[in-house]
C-alpha cells in the first residue's frame, strides 16, 4: 500500500471538507510508531494506550498550526517524546520515586507484564535498556528501533548531532558489558 | 609511532588536495564503527523489543482517536427561541387584556339597540327575497287580492247608533 506524503495531509487537513479524511491518513501513517516509541520508553501497554490517544488528540488540536520549518513527522514524534517524558516524571513524582529506583521499578513493569513475550536475551536487552539514563534511552531507542537518522534525532530532542553520537555510542558500550556480564555473548 | 607517521602523511596529502575534515573527526569515527559493529551482533540476536498488544489493538486504537477528534460534531446552533412571555408578569397581564377586551366585546354586542336588530331583521328579510326568482313574486302578487276588504257597517250607522244610544253629557265627559 502507497505511503501517502506528508504534503498531501497536510494540503487535505486544510481544507475543512477533507480535513477528516486527511487525519484518517494521518493515523494509518504514524500511529503504530508513534505507540512503539512510547511503548519502550513507558513499558506499561496501558499508560502506552493513553499517552498515544493524547498525543494525536493534541496533533488534531495543533496540526492547524503547524510551520512547516520541521517534518510532519518529526513533529509528531516530538509531541510523542515530551508527553512521555512528562508522564515519566509526573509517575516518579507521584509515587516518590528515587531516581535510581526508576528503573527498578520500570524492569518490575516489564517482568509483570502480559504484553511482554520476549525470550531471554530480549528480555536482558529491555533491561539493560533500562538502567540507561532517560534520555540515553531514549536516543537508543530512536536510533536502534526507529531507525531515525542523527539529523532527525536532533530535531526531536534538539540535541546537536554530534552529542547525540557520543551519546549513542555509550550508550551502545553500556549495554553490551551488562549483556556480557549475564553470559549472553553475540 | 610507525601508525601516526602514516597517518599524518596522509593527513597532509590531502590537505593539499584541498579536503578537509571536522575536528576530532577521526577520533569519533573509531567510536562510531565500532558502535555500529556491535549494533549489528545485537540485531542478529535480538530482532525485536518483545512487546505486543492485543488483539486488534490499533484498529480499536484509530477508533478510540478519531471518536475524540474528528466525531467531535459541533454543538447544532438551534434556532434562538424567543420567549414571547419571558416573566409571568407579562403572560398573565396579556391574558388580561384579552379577557377585558372579550368581555367589552359581548357586553356591547347584548347592548345593541331594537332598530339595530331591526334592522338586522330587514337586511335578513331582504336577503330571503333576493334569493326567491323575481317571476315568482310577481306571479303571487297578482294572484292575491291585496284590497281591503270593506268593512260590514258604514260610518253613518256608526254615528247613528252613537247619537241614539248615547246622550249629549256622556258624550261631552268621554271627550
Amino acid at each position: 500500500m502507497k505511503q501517502v506524503e506528508d504534503s498531501e495531509i497536510l494540503e487535505k487537513f486544510s481544507d475543512v471538507k477533507t480535513r477528516n479524511e486527511a487525519f484518517n491518513l494521518l493515523l494509518n501513517k504514524y500511529q503504530q510508531k508513534i505507540y512503539w516509541h512510547i511503548r519502550r520508553l513507558v513499558i506499561d501497554h496501558d499508560d502506552a494506550d493513553d499517552l498515544v490517544q493524547d498525543v494525536f488528540i493534541k496533533v488534531w488540536k495543533n496540526l492547524d498550526s503547524f510551520r512547516s520549518d520541521s517534518q510532519l513527522y518529526t513533529w509528531i514524534y516530538r509531541i510523542a517524546t515530551n508527553e512521555s517524558i512528562t508522564f515519566l516524571n509526573k509517575k516518579k513524582q507521584r509515587n516518590n520515586t528515587p531516581l535510581d529506583e526508576v528503573s527498578d521499578e520500570l524492569t518490575e513493569t516489564l517482568v509483570a507484564s502480559s504484553y511482554f513475550n520476549g525470550d531471554k536475551v530480549q528480555l536482558k536487552l529491555q533491561q539493560a535498556l533500562l538502567t540507561l539514563p532517560e534520555k540515553q534511552r531514549l536516543i537508543f531507542n530512536m536510533k536502534y528501533f526507529d531507525e531515525l537518522k542523527y539529523e532527525e534525532i536532533a530535531e526531536i530532542t534538539g540535541t546537536s548531532v554530534g552529542a547525540l553520537k557520543a551519546s549513542f555510542h555509550i550508550a551502545v558500550k553500556k549495554i553490551e558489558v551488562f549483556m556480557l556480564n549475564d553470559d549472553i555473548t553475540f | 609511532m610507525k601508525q601516526d607517521f602514516e597517518n599524518d602523511e596522509w593527513m597532509k596529502r590531502a590537505r593539499e588536495t584541498g579536503f578537509t575534515t571536522p575536528t576530532h573527526y577521526f577520533d569519533e569515527l573509531t567510536e562510531s564503527i565500532n558502535a555500529k559493529i556491535t549494533v549489528e551482533k545485537f540485531k542478529a540476536v535480538v530482532q525485536n523489543d518483545g512487546y505486543t498488544v492485543p488483539d486488534n489493538y490499533f484498529e480499536k486504537l484509530q477508533a478510540n482517536i478519531l471518536a475524540k477528534t474528528t466525531a467531535q460534531i459541533q454543538p447544532e446552533t438551534k434556532p434562538k427561541v424567543v420567549r414571547l412571555w419571558k416573566s409571568g408578569i407579562v403572560k398573565y397581564a396579556s391574558a388580561a387584556c384579552f379577557l377585558l377586551v372579550t368581555g367589552l366585546g359581548l357586553y356591547f354586542n347584548n347592548q345593541q339597540s331594537p332598530t339595530q336588530k331591526t334592522t338586522s331583521a330587514d337586511l335578513a328579510t331582504e336577503q330571503m327575497l333576493y334569493d326567491i326568482d323575481e317571476q315568482v313574486i310577481i306571479d303571487h302578487i297578482s294572484s292575491t287580492d291585496i284590497t281591503q276588504p270593506k268593512p260590514a257597517v258604514t260610518d253613518t250607522d256608526l254615528e247613528n247608533y252613537i247619537l241614539t244610544n248615547y246622550s249629549q253629557n256622556e258624550l261631552a265627559t268621554s271627550l
